[in-house]
């Protein structure tokens, strides 16, 4: 099941500069999903030179959106946003660049009420560049 | 290299305990509220991780460089125009080193970190 980043579009709410997933190459609905952020040195964040590392943090974020599609196949966001929880034993094997394509590999560990806990790892042609222990995930109505 | 545009400031650097405080100022105009969410602005958790990792940088007693994210618990919103403090602490682990932050806004707390680095040459 391939889907382009207008389906992806369709199902976060997340957008420009903080959209970071481009394309899914395969999914499980509420089991398992692979989807693919390719990093160029066009990003926001290399905007005032430096240091061209991509930032781990968002190494994590488009992680974590990606697992949020997997939530999102089974079951549209509706009114409710989608929240950081948690996350623990998240590794980083080596620093990645412009020119590398992130392969996010998601898998549901538990999928309680509103709140989802997954596990994975991102891989760089073929090579683990970070391990997931646990992302959790939360699910909640907008009380305002 | 972040896509948070605010400077973290150093409050007070790491004394002989480790222990150090940091401060961002989370400016209406950062560029990250656009996208997360339009009409809805939450400050990333990610970005508070960011901020944690930026101010463990900043006060870090060696040339280190993040090799994991050992727990993060986000505990409250984070919204702009908020003052975020951390509270960090430093300590070595065998060739390691941990940096622990309680970062908070007004509200209460935000956030609980802890951060491995390796040491780097």
């Amino acid at each position: 099941m391939i889907m382009e980043a207008d389906r992806i579009r369709d199902l976060l709410p997340h957008r420009y500069p903080m959209l970071l997933v481009d394309r899914v190459l395969d999914a499980e609905p509420g089991v398992s999903l692979t989807a693919v952020k390719a990093i160029t040195v066009n990003e926001p964040c290399f905007a005032d030179g430096g240091d061209v590392a991509y930032p781990e943090v968002l190494m994590m974020e488009s992680w974590g959106q990606a697992a949020g599609v997997l939530v999102l196949l089974g079951e549209e966001l509706g009114d409710r946003v989608m929240l950081f929880g948690s996350m623990s034993g998240v590794d980083i094997h080596r620093r990645v660049f412009p020119g590398d394509v992130l392969e996010h590999r998601v898998r549901i560990f538990r999928a309680l009420a509103d709140t989802v806990i997954f596990e994975g790892d991102c891989r760089v042609a073929g090579e683990p560049v970070m391990t997931v222990t646990r992302m959790v995930m939360a699910f909640r109505g907008v009380t305002t | 290299m972040s896509l948070v545009k605010a400077d973290v400031r150093v409050v007070k650097p790491a004394d002989a305990d480790g222990a150090a405080e940091t401060a961002i100022t989370i400016d209406p105009a950062e560029p990250v509220f656009a996208g997360h969410y339009p009409n809805y602005p939450i400050f990333p958790g990610v970005c508070v991780v960011d901020s944690v990792h930026r101010g463990a940088l900043a006060t870090a007693p060696a040339a280190v460089a993040l090799a994991s994210v050992e727990s993060a618990r986000f505990l409250g919103a984070v919204l702009p125009g908020d003052v975020l403090r951390m509270d960090l602490k430093w300590t070595r682990d065998g060739n390691d080193w941990l940096c622990g932050g309680k970062a908070h806004t007004g509200r209460g707390a935000a956030a609980s970190v802890k951060l491995r680095y390796r040491a780097v040459s």
